[in-house]
């Protein structure tokens, strides 16, 4: 690393120390004065703990996630919610709960078992890859991947992903459903769900170390695909790999907080404005940065009163990242294959 | 040696390449011309062993390329592609630093990368984002990414490396790729300028519609007869080499024709 990346990554990860330490001392209770900041008793610091806890493991997959589908589609509008990756894993998780209450005895019981492992993130992953080669498809013009169609086909693939989803629960019994709208709209689960929090861990640092030691790979391949080949990448098997990783790490954020809009699109964009474009710094950059993204998003939305409850995270993210989205995407340097940074 | 056999490539009903077969020793410049889509730029991605032939083998040194890891095939074939393409912000240092990627001694990277960019004389560009360079530039940064891949023995194909460039551009690209040749690379060529392509070439491939018509040495297939019949224009050869003619008969887009 190079002094730019090894300052950008400091500034990250105080960002992110910053933001667990506000989160952690934050009071949900308003006072006369407003915000209050204490050392809470034990169980709410374990409460406390809970939410950092699933805010980093989801915020890391979605941010590693994120850089992974931006360099391997070489488009800086790519990103697991934005391409339908999210809404795609929610049905495949939606469907493994509903064939493991429909199924349960022979052969399909038993794949309806292994299906529903860790809240469903391996049906997640079979989803968000399906969604995946879907919108790739789609988004192939004259042997190109054109950017914003790929976006366009990712918002329109995720809208039925969304309406499949609501489909199938609501042909569960009640008590099945859970509560599909705080889901619908993001949560930061204070108790986290073990199944999905371990596998969340270990898909971050086995896909971490992974596409860390691919990460000067992952540059040549930002070149063509004939220049990547003749410099020595082999490119099918660096996207089958590295896809396979973005999607599950995309369902492990899934199963943990929800579909959450924008942070797998913002985090890698942040870590490239503190530490320029090589992946071998960006992918640690781009896990503290989503990391950091989803804890400061939990903390503020703490400060924020609306009366009836609190903000649900993913309008929270949503309204930070949406416009974010919407400057790259006015950027003029956005043509087919070319970054816009 | 460089070994094409009874080479054939077919993109759905259209013979990009018919039944080419060529071989070529080291040390040599080959020119591979023909008019706009009669196949240089297949045919010059095939011998990179970047495309599978539909019928044929390519052989570099008796090995089959399409048989190599792309990492086995980086380390004797380096590739100039005709349009460049970058996703991610680099420095123009960072972007030709990519030719390290299949070295096997990467203790010489550094100084490896210094001389290429001393050689395409782009130091004073060195810090510069690659996506800042004019066209020119950013083929100059091409090609030393290429040098810094490329092993002294090894096969060198750059495909249409002279477009965007000026004269005093075009000459040190030139010298470059003499240079590697006299120090034994095959450097395969794919251009349009003929008049260049008859003073730095060994030897010259003429493509049509997918077919290798003739093979030899520039004076003998860049004929002014062929030339005339082809592109339906003059040339005229004279001590300096061959230049094209300009319709009111004064010759010269290229100085030293008589």
């Amino acid at each position: 690393m190079n002094t730019r990346q090894r300052t950008g990554v400091v500034l990250l990860a105080l960002f992110l120390i910053a933001g667990v330490t506000i989160r952690l001392l934050i009071s949900r209770e308003f006072t006369a004065q407003g915000l209050r900041f204490d050392w809470p008793e034990f169980n709410i610091l374990q409460l406390r703990f809970g939410a950092v806890e699933s805010a980093l493991l989801a915020g890391g997959c979605l941010g590693l996630s994120g850089l992974l589908l931006q360099a391997l589609l070489r488009n800086p509008l790519a990103a697991p919610f934005i391409l339908g990756l999210s809404a795609g894993a929610g049905l495949g998780a939606t469907l493994a709960m509903y064939s493991a209450i429909t199924f349960n005895a022979g052969v399909l019981g038993w794949i309806a078992t292994a299906l529903g492992v860790a809240d469903g993130i391996v049906a997640g992953t079979i989803g968000s890859l399906a969604v995946l080669t879907i919108v790739y498809a789609l988004g192939r013009r004259g042997g190109r991947i054109d950017p914003l169609t790929l976006v366009l086909a990712g918002t329109v693939v995720s809208s039925i992903c969304g309406a499949l989803t609501l489909l199938v629960q609501s042909m569960m019994p009640p008590a099945s459903r859970g509560d599909s709208w705080t889901w619908f709209m993001g949560q930061i689960p204070e108790v986290p769900a073990r199944g999905p929090a371990i596998a969340a861990a270990l898909l971050l640092v086995i896909m971490g170390l992974l596409a860390w030691r691919r990460g000067r790979a992952l540059d040549v391949a930002s070149t063509s695909d004939d220049e990547a080949e003749s410099l020595g990448v082999s490119l099918k098997r660096l996207r089958l790999v590295l896809f396979v990783g973005a999607g599950a790490l995309a369902s492990a954020s899934v199963a943990l907080c929800g579909p959450l809009a924008f942070v797998g699109f913002v985090a890698p964009h942040l870590s490239r404005l503190c530490l320029g474009s090589q992946h071998r710094a960006l992918v640690p950059a781009s896990v503290i940065a989503g990391a950091a993204l989803l804890v400061w998003a939990d903390a503020i939305r703490q400060a924020i009163d609306l009366g009836a409850g609190r903000l649900p995270i993913g309008v929270l993210t949503a309204l930070i990242g949406g416009p974010v989205f919407l400057c790259i995407l006015r950027s003029r340097r956005l043509v087919p294959g070319v970054w816009p940074c | 040696m460089l070994t094409l056999s009874n080479l054939s490539l077919r993109y759905g009903r259209h013979d990009a390449l018919r039944d080419v077969t060529v071989k070529s020793a080291r040390a040599r410049v080959i020119a591979l011309v023909g008019r706009n889509g009669s196949g240089k730029s297949t045919l010059l991605r095939l011998a990179a062993g970047l495309l599978a032939p539909t019928t044929g083998r390519i052989e570099w040194d008796g090995t089959d390329l399409r048989e190599l890891s792309a990492v086995q095939r980086a380390r004797r074939v380096a590739y100039v592609a005709q349009r460049p393409q970058l996703s991610i912000a680099l420095t123009v240092t960072e972007a030709i630093g990519l030719g390290q990627f299949s070295a096997l001694d990467s203790a010489a990277n550094g100084r490896v990368v210094g001389e290429a960019i001393d050689q395409m004389q782009l130091a004073s560009l060195a810090h510069r984002s690659f996506h800042e360079l004019s066209a020119g530039e950013q083929q100059r940064a091409l090609v030393a990414r290429a040098l810094v891949q490329h092993q002294r023995d090894g096969l060198l194909a750059l495909d249409e490396p002279f477009s965007n460039l000026d004269p005093g551009e075009v000459n040190r690209v030139a010298n470059v790729l003499r240079a590697r040749a006299v120090a034994g690379a095959l450097v395969l060529v794919a251009m349009h300028d003929l008049a260049l392509a008859d003073q730095i070439s060994d030897e010259v491939w003429w493509l049509e519609q997918g077919k290798l018509i003739v093979a030899g040495a520039p004076a003998q297939v860049l004929t002014v007869e062929r030339l005339r019949t082809v592109f339906g224009c003059e040339f005229a050869r004279g001590s300096h080499g061959l230049a094209l003619c300009i319709p009111d008969g004064r010759a010269g887009s290229i100085e030293g024709a008589q």
